[in-house]
């Protein structure tokens, strides 16, 4: 019993409503506002800590107010390109550093030359996420990456020197060693996301893989394959996020955990012995593993003069003297050589990480841009079918690449 | 006699709240021991959890509790007296309409999200607290009317027509008939639009995560860093922002159901 | 026509609100679904009209086939047990002993939990490596199951949480449903000396009916667009095992770095088309019993 006459009307009311939303969008202002917002990935930081108040005096040296927020790193890019759509972006955006090309080429952020931000003190490893077709967007505020934490007590128990841990096939040999002593070997993280693959490329790169090419990394997969074949990691692996991967090595049963420098804090608290080591490449050598770790960028305004204030609380931010209290707030290792420097001064087991740093890669690197997050997808998905034995690991990634269009 | 029922009863209960207790249990358990070998009760508890949330939440379940009870207070406005017309009163059109009320429900909470986003950022009312009381009711309405219908629905029409005959127009006829003898659909629907209200995440984080009234559970957001999750703090969030809840609804529900056997003949 | 007029403005301020509140993110998802975005044209406007290609590429993924399929095999299963455990449930607690108020308002200490704590809780229960119910199956003498990483069981998983999720409703509602039920029919059907199962079958349950069909028709809407409890127990994972449409449509817009806004629309359009067969075929029984 459909009336006619009441969806009719319903639907012309309806298109009324639309045509409202469409036509509206709001004329800008175009004088500069005097207070600036500043959004980042660090809920975690209180009004009180110390990053909230390096802000706010970069807010008063530009001679402006600064409204900060905090958001859920994964929730930020999906924020930002609809206030960008809203044309509400915030004058400084923090953000992680593989979401710098998509924001580029969603046109939100503007260029380093264009608003007086200088990325030129910063290694150009790292520096390398930020540049789309020779242009750099942003400065990257510190850096993290991935390296193997390790129980002293554990391995010494099963025999194992972890300087003997070299390539692939001493890795092997170790895991092998603690098993047979009755411990758990390794944990780390191949959750269907972003992470699984963060987690999976140096181990990939090291294979000697190529992102353009993902059969060439077969070698890393069949690797991981045989862990969980051995029973040398846990099959929980597959599901496991980063933080659920090291609540495992926190229970101090196993010998190995791939995780990040951001862990350090909690390491320090986990009650036993530990140590940090490079991930090995298959034949030796420190392999390069993805950097981690967030940009300060300035998106575009409707008003040049307010994207040049917004390039100096940017510059402000990154300054060497500022940055150090972030990046130990953050546990991140600084992204300038003189200041990596100071922190391991400072604190001399930072060495190892700062070497991680120095040999590790910007994931949308080589060019890639926002053709990465159409390969990580199709490879996070290959190491699961992988490693739930859907399928065997050079298929599954054919499969993969055959899905990257 | 004593009633079988009760000890049964307990144990179902017990069953059905486990994954609850296990919550609680996570919450108290330092890191070390999160993937350790299960252990009933928290061998080593901690509590830093806790002191973390008092520390940083509470002022927070002022704004819960008013973002919810203004759910519950919106809801019914706008679902009571459409679900009498719908049901008592059947203007043409009312299938139709049950129909949009369903298609309303499937839109994705995101893209709802998303949408009010846009026209709150226009309209300069994101994080207030009215905004997600708007927000929230979304989620509440046509749940409202579909089941307040089908309880209305259930008020024998000769009631009202011998109300009518008496000179009620169909105002007093709502007010004094059917909304007192479709009672148990309107403690339903209040029950439930204060539990989508008091749980929400999405519609807080997306519309109020910037402002000063925040309700509590958007608070599991600083336990959630970019690369790492303080598990035992979210899971005490989760407590802390319970218990209060769950008092209210023990109480309200012995109220209502004190109600409900008063009103009908004993035996 | 004065009855009609009433019921017309009884109607006024929910029909507004349905326009002020669905009508754009409705309009949204259809503009979304029928043109072809890139994250530039997303943020800068411009995005040109693409008709039906994003349904092409969606139809047109293997990724489609397993999805449906999954949302068939998790809803109905889902619908089926929460429903009957509810009623049960409902029924016990119908017959009022002590604390059953109480207990009942206990059932409902589930939906006060966001559900990124719920999922998170039952994806530490079935963890395979540290998780109770592997450690309790090993205590009865069985080996451990992949409840989250193995393509067999991951489905089962989450809607076993799911079902655990749904319970309080169907309690809820089918319980008020119980309470409209006038005594009086009880009596009269204990008279004819009718077992409680023949009272139960002949009697409660057709009086229920339309209380069960509003319950099954909202769970249905409810458990099609569940994604939060897969995303946070499985990702859709492992390989796909467990993505529903729902989690597909949220995965294409938002599980990558790379938004595909395109796609994901249309396969919540996909969805809303679901609902919409239900709702027809809701009203079709509803018709023929008011007829009847």
């Amino acid at each position: 019993m459909f009336s006619a006459p009441v969806p009719a009307r319903l639907l012309a009311a309806l298109g009324l409503v639309v045509s409202v939303a469409a036509c509206s969008s709001t004329p800008a202002t175009t004088a500069t506002p005097d207070t600036f917002s500043v959004w980042d990935p660090y809920p975690q930081f209180t009004a009180e800590s110390e990053w909230v108040k390096t802000i706010e005096k970069c807010g008063t040296e530009a001679g402006v107010k600064i409204q900060r927020q905090a958001y859920d790193t994964t929730d930020l890019t999906s924020k930002v390109l609809l206030a960008a759509q809203q044309r509400t972006a915030p004058q400084v955006l923090v953000v992680d550093n593989p979401v710098v090309s998509t924001l580029v080429e969603a046109g939100v952020l503007k260029a380093n030359s264009d608003v007086g931000l200088d990325a030129g003190q910063v290694s150009p490893n790292l520096v390398a996420a930020g540049t789309v077709e020779g242009q750099t967007y942003g400065v990257p505020i510190g850096a993290n990456t991935l390296a193997l934490y390790y129980n002293k007590a554990v391995l010494a128990a099963a025999g194992v020197d972890p300087a003997s841990v070299k390539d692939w096939d001493s890795l092997n040999a170790a895991l092998a060693k603690v098993k047979a002593a009755g411990k758990k070997g390794i944990t780390f993280s191949a959750i269907g996301t972003e992470e699984g693959t963060f987690q999976f490329l140096p181990w990939f790169w090291g294979a000697g893989g190529k992102l353009t090419d993902l059969p060439s990394g077969k070698a890393a997969l069949e690797l991981w394959k045989s862990w969980l074949d051995n029973g040398y990691a846990p099959n929980s692996v597959v599901n496991n996020t980063q933080t659920t991967s090291w609540q495992e090595f926190a229970t101090g049963e196993y010998a190995f955990a791939e995780n990040g420098t951001w862990q350090l804090g909690n390491a320090k608290k986990a009650g036993f012995e530990y140590g940090v080591i490079a991930i090995p490449a298959r034949t030796g050598g420190t392999a390069p593993a993805p950097t981690g770790g967030e940009f300060v960028t300035v998106p575009a305004q409707d008003n040049k003069d307010t994207e040049a204030k917004a390039g100096r609380i940017g510059s402000c931010l990154t300054a060497p003297d500022k940055v150090l209290a972030a990046d130990t707030a953050l546990t991140y290792i600084s992204a300038v050589p003189s200041v990596q420097q100071q922190q391991v001064s400072a604190q001399q087991d930072l060495a190892v990480w700062v070497e991680a740093v120095k040999n590790a890669k910007g994931r949308t690197g080589d060019n890639l841009g926002t053709k990465y997050p159409k390969i990580s997808q199709p490879l996070w998905g290959a190491v699961q079918a992988a490693l739930t034995g859907a399928k065997a690991p050079e298929a599954a990634l054919r499969d993969a690449q055959a899905a990257v269009k | 006699m004593r009633s079988w029922r009760t000890p049964v009863g307990v144990l179902l209960t017990a069953v059905m709240l486990f994954p609850v207790y296990w919550m609680v249990n996570v919450s108290l358990t330092p890191l070390s021991d999160m993937r350790k070998a299960p252990s009933l009760i928290p061998v080593h508890p901690t509590t830093e959890g806790y002191e973390r949330v008092l520390r940083e939440q509470v002022p927070y379940l002022g704004t819960s509790l008013l973002v919810a009870l203004g759910t519950v207070v919106l809801t019914l406005a706008l679902a009571a007296p459409a679900a009498y017309s719908l049901a008592k009163l059947r203007p043409a059109g009312r299938r139709a309409l049950g129909f949009v009320l369903l298609v309303a429900q499937m839109i994705p909470g995101i893209i709802m999200a998303l949408g009010f986003y846009g026209i709150y950022v226009k309209l300069g009312v994101t994080n207030t607290v009215w905004g997600l009381v708007l927000a929230d009711s979304t989620i509440a309405v046509p749940f409202a009317v579909l089941i307040l219908t089908s309880f209305m629905a259930s008020v024998p029409d000769e009631v009202l027509q011998a109300a009518r005959i008496d000179g009620a127009g169909p105002w007093r006829s709502f007010v004094s008939i059917v909304l007192p003898a479709s009672r148990n659909g309107v403690v339903t629907a209040a029950l439930f639009s204060f539990l989508w209200a008091w749980s929400d995440f999405l519609f807080a984080a997306t519309l109020d995560s910037g402002g000063r009234l925040q309700p509590l559970t958007l608070g599991i957001y600083r336990y959630i860093g970019n690369n790492n999750q303080e598990w035992n703090s979210i899971m005490a969030t989760a407590v802390v922002a319970s218990v209060p809840a769950t008092v209210l609804i023990v109480v309200a529900q012995r109220y209502v159901a004190a109600g409900v056997t008063s009103g009908a003949v004993k035996d | 026509m004065r009855a009609r007029l009433a019921g017309w403005a009884f109607l006024v301020p929910l029909v507004a609100y349905l326009l002020v509140c669905y009508a754009y993110p409705l309009f949204t998802n259809v503009d979304l679904s029928i043109r072809g975005y890139t994250v530039r044209s997303f943020v800068h406007g411009g995005a040109p009209l693409v008709g039906f290609a994003n349904y092409a590429v969606v139809f047109g993924d293997p990724t489609f086939r397993t999805a449906l399929l999954n949302t068939v095999l998790f809803t109905l299963v889902s619908l089926f047990f929460q429903y009957t455990i509810g009623l049960a449930a409902a029924l016990f607690f119908a017959r009022g002993f002590r604390l059953s108020a109480t207990l009942r308002a206990l059932f409902l200490v589930p939906w006060l939990l966001p559900l990124i704590v719920s999922a998170s809780t039952w994806a530490w229960l079935l963890n395979s490596e540290s998780g109770l119910v592997n450690a309790a199956l090993k205590v009865v003498g069985l080996g451990p199951v992949n409840w989250l990483t193995s393509p067999e069981w991951s489905l089962v998983s989450v809607t076993i949480a799911n079902i655990w999720i749904g319970i309080p409703f169907n309690l809820v509602v089918l319980y008020s449903g119980l309470q409209n039920i006038p005594r009086e029919v009880y009596e009269a059907s204990s008279l004819d000396g009718a077992s409680g199962w023949q009272t139960f079958w002949h009697v409660t349950f057709p009086l229920l009916r339309p209380v069960s069909a509003i319950t099954l028709l909202l769970g249905l809407v409810y458990t099609l667009k569940v994604f939060d409890v897969i995303w946070i127990m499985t990702k859709g994972g492992p390989s796909g095992s467990s993505t529903t449409l729902a989690t597909w449509s949220y995965e294409l817009g938002f599980g990558n770095m790379l938004p595909r806004f395109g796609p994901s629309a249309a396969v919540g359009n996909v969805l809303i088309l679901i609902a919409v067969i239900a709702g027809l075929l809701y009203i079709r029984v509803q018709r023929r019993q008011e007829l009847a």
